[in-house]
């Protein structure tokens, strides 16, 4: 299979330190991809220099052959990847159908005019946008929480919306940041299948940082290990499993986790 | 030549003033990230204490002088427990700090207004006018004392806030909140001595401004010019909105002493748009990557 | 009609129309601007030398207001809407007094005397039909994709963006919009003082129109369009303590930011649907309440919700 996304040499420095130091690594089409490591080893900075939320310092990123480096955030989201935070973002204010519904713009063409007017294409557009909306919170089984206001939204339900929402845009790459966080394992293997699940009926490429080895270790093809800001090793589960120095590795900062 | 000195004197002079005041914007802003518009306020209040500690206590000036920054000290505390304090709790954004600032402006504005009215007001004589003569230039003795006291002043403020612990901790703060606060550090302590501070600052740029001009309730519309000046240097930066408040200064005098005075005010919003498009960061300012 | 009440109806809605852009800018795509008197003043003038000078019909020097002030907004916006935090509201605010000051210092345009014997034009008649059209077009807009991507804007930027948002595309558009209305308002004004004077177009003007949308609750139309009638009615009924109005109207600034930082609507919307539901969901609520009462005495664990 070929890869959808492709990493190399990138580089991210704050300062002095190096939060990303020269990683290579490919994202097989159609796979669960994990990316794991320590606090602080530069994951969520390398989705930040994926999506175009940093600027790169150096090395570049393809996505199905074509140069996406340094590209602004909206255009990496046109070209077919999108993402969920760590820190749980979305519209807090607004309900959470709006949430999903303000990500499915992306699929209307009415202009300002049209708008402004309530012209036929409006309507038509408008009505196709709402059903798309609502079929996903279905899927998603969101659909009895559609009035709910995002903040007061459950933990475990927020970070469900927020993948809904990423979803909404027609991604071919999802990038997940810890979607598990703050979750008992029992919710942690409900989330797993459900990733597999996306996966499946979408039909896209998961990229997935998770904090906890054990729980990747299931749903994941591939596995990518970072240490400050180096990748340490990469390969399948029961490799990285074995793998020396990446136990090493989690043994000296797993007790910091947060 | 000789008039060109002139000027960059005459520039010196009021560039201290805007420097005192400037301060007090940067500090605020480099600890809680917002543009405390009520300092305009706060400054005003100055030149009035100072003024009536002269005309209706009949203190002498040193007196008045201490009267007016220690008022003006608390009259800044107060604004922040007020305006601010239930906004840092809450952890409201920014721009309701702004607009709470604007409310404490306009009350502060209003109600001198709705008391005493609006008319102006001149200080008492406390220093001969008649100019000393520097070779071929003039320099009023005002603006000599006003520039010594600035610089005094604000050579002290360094020294606070580099040699002493309270200082590290405001340096510390100002560079991450979050992190000082998780190192120990009394953040709500902080915010309270830094309003301290920049309310003395004002007290002291209120009653030369007074001095120099007159004192009336839309004095707060002039100190934009040293916001003005804060930004040029780059927002929460002290050195730069001391070293943006000298170079306002001179270049206004410039201005109105080469061009003409009705530009002088002018001037000040054109350098202000000239450094958001072209360096937003202002001269010493620095523009970090938000974290994501 | 009264003329006096007249008088104050026609400044509500003149008002009204740069509250209403301000509404889109502030209440919806989350950007404050002190400089909107500025663009008030661009529309005045420009409307001015469109008829006063050239003798052109009083829509053409509205058209002109509207497109002058939005040029020149979409150049700040060029210059300012990449920077991050209160840097555009700090830009914004150095625009508006720059404007003024210039105006002050041209001659030509009356200078800081001002710029008397422009024609009567604005009458209660053709204002109410802008306020109309006004409040229309954006109740429209704020309902379309665009509204939407504004509002997600202020929301999260952040997740704006990665959701395909171009932010910046975004917040001009707002900014262009609210400019053009603020022309238009500025347009009205002088046709209907027939004086237009730097002065009345300071960083007070800027500071009382964004006050309005605070006050009337921000991402609220209708919030907006009361807050601008009573707050324009309201200063005339308090003429007797005039000069502790604004003392007044300081502390209620900081008030709202501190009890009710939503506003008055606090983000509601005065619709017979909005009332519907309301009305449902008051309902819903008691329901609830008298059921739970019947099946135990703690009927204090069933709230109404929210
Ligand atoms: N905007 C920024 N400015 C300065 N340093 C940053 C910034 N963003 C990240 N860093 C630093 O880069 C390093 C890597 O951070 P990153 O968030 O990528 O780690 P991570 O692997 O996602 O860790 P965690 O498991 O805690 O989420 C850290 O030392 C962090 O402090
Ligand atoms: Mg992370």
């Amino acid at each position: 299979m070929s890869n959808i996304l492709e990493i190399k040499g990138l580089t991210k420095r704050f300062g002095g330190l190096a939060a990303v130091d020269n990683v290579d690594f490919d994202v097989r089409e159609g796979g669960i991809t994990g990316l794991i490591g320590p606090n602080g080893a530069g994951k969520t900075t390398i989705f930040n220099l994926i999506t175009g939320v940093y600027k790169v310092s150096s090395g570049n990123v393809f996505f199905r052959q074509k140069d996406i480096t340094n590209t602004e955030p909206y255009l990496v989201a046109d070209y077919g990847i999108t993402r969920t935070f760590q820190n749980i973002r979305l519209f807090k204010n607004l309900n959470v159908f709006e949430n999903v519904l303000t990500a499915c713009h992306a699929s209307a063409k009415y202009g300002l005019a049209e708008s402004f007017l309530r012209l036929p294409r409006f309507r038509k557009e408008e009505l196709a946008l709402k059903k798309k909306a609502m079929d996903l919170l279905d899927y998603m089984g969101l659909a009895d929480r559609k009035d709910a206001i995002a903040n007061g939204l459950p933990y475990g339900l927020q970070r469900r919306l927020e993948i809904t929402r990423a979803l909404a845009l027609d991604p071919k790459l999802l990038l997940l940041d810890e979607p598990a966080a703050g979750m008992n394992p029992d919710e942690t293997e409900q989330l797993m299948k459900l990733i597999a699940n996306i996966r499946d009926r979408f039909n896209l490429t998961v990229l997935v940082i998770e904090h906890h080895m054990d729980l990747v270790m299931g749903v994941c093809e591939h596995i990518v290990v970072l240490n400050f800001g180096k990748k340490l090793s990469e390969g399948r589960a029961e490799e990285i499993r074995g793998n020396k120095q990446v136990i090493e590795a989690y043994l000296g900062g797993e007790h910091a986790e947060c | 030549m000789a008039q060109f000195l002139q000027q960059i004197v005459n520039g010196l002079s009021i560039g201290s003033v805007y420097a005192l005041m400037a301060v007090g914007y940067s500090l605020v802003y480099s600890i809680m990230n917002f543009s405390n518009f009520a300092h305009g306020g706060v400054i005003m209040f100055g030149a009035y204490f100072g003024f009536f500690a002269m005309t209706l206590l009949k203190l002498p000036f040193l007196a008045a002088f201490a009267l007016s920054f220690t008022g003006t000290a608390l009259l800044a505390l107060l604004i922040e427990r007020i305006a601010y304090k239930p906004l840092r709790e809450r952890r409201a954004p920014f721009l309701y700090f702004i607009i709470s600032a604007m409310g404490a402006s306009i009350f502060l504005e209003n109600i001198v207004i709705a008391t005493i009215g609006p008319t102006f007001r001149t200080y008492p004589k406390v220093f001969s006018r008649t100019a000393i003569a520097l070779g071929s230039i003039a320099v009023g003795r005002l603006d000599l004392i006003m520039f010594f006291v600035s610089a005094i002043s604000l050579a002290l403020l360094v020294l606070f806030i580099e040699k002493t612990k309270m200082g590290k901790a405001i340096q510390a703060s100002a560079y991450n909140m979050k992190a000082a606060a998780l190192m120990g550090v009394n953040t709500d302590q902080i915010v309270m001595i830094v309003f301290i501070l920049g309310g003395i600052l004002a007290g002291i740029a209120g009653v030369f401004f007074g001095m120099k001009y007159t004192v009336y309730p839309q004095i707060g519309n002039i100190t934009t010019k040293s916001f003005v000046a804060a930004v040029f240097g780059g927002l929460g930066s002290l050195p730069g909105a001391v070293l943006g408040s000298v170079l306002l200064g001179i270049i206004e005098t410039m201005v109105a002493g080469y061009l003409s005075s009705q530009f002088r005010d002018l001037i000040a919003f054109v350098i202000l748009i000239a450094v958001l498009v072209f360096r937003p960061s202002g001269i010493m300012g620095k523009i970090s990557e938000e974290k994501a | 009609m009264d003329a006096y009440l007249e008088g104050i109806l026609i400044l509500s809605g003149i008002n009204l129309i740069a509250v209403m852009g301000l509404c889109l800018l502030t209440g919806f795509a989350g950007l404050f601007s002190f400089g909107h008197a500025g663009f008030m003043a661009i529309g005045a003038y420009t409307a001015a030398i469109f008829t006063k000078m050239l003798g052109l019909p009083f829509v053409f020097g509205i058209a002109a207001s509207a497109v002058s002030a939005a040029i020149v907004s979409w150049l700040i916006g060029m210059a300012t809407l990449k920077l991050k935090g209160d840097y555009f509201c700090i830009a914004t605010l150095g625009f508006g007094e720059a404007i003024r000051l210039i105006l002050d210092n041209f001659q030509g345009l009356g200078g800081s005397r001002g710029w008397p014997g422009i024609p009567a034009s604005s009458t209660l008649l053709n204002i109410v039909i802008l306020d109309i059209i006004g409040v229309v077009l954006i109740a429209n807009l704020v309902r379309s994709r665009h509204g939407r991507n504004m509002i997600a804007v202020r929301e999260e930027e952040l997740a704006a963006q990665v959701a395909g948002i171009n932010t910046y595309k975004y917040k001009m558009l707002a900014l262009v919009i609210s400019a053009a209305y603020a022309g238009v308002a500025g347009a009205l004004l002088g046709h209907y003082m027939t004086f237009i004077q730097p002065k009345m177009f300071s960083m007070v003007k800027s500071t009382e129109l964004t006050i309005i949308v605070i006050f009337g609750g921000l991402g609220s139309i209708s919030g907006s369009v009361i807050g601008a009638v009573v707050l324009t009615f309201l200063p005339e009924l308090l003429r007797v303590v005039d000069k502790w109005r604004l003392v007044a109207y300081g502390m209620a600034v900081i008030a709202i930011m501190i009890g009710r930082p939503r506003g008055l609507m606090g983000g509601f919307e005065l619709t017979p649907a909005s009332f519907r539901k309301l009305f449902a969901e008051r309902k819903a609520a008691r329901e609830i309440k008298a059921a739970s009462r019947l099946y135990s005495d703690d009927d204090s664990a069933q709230g109404a919700g929210r």
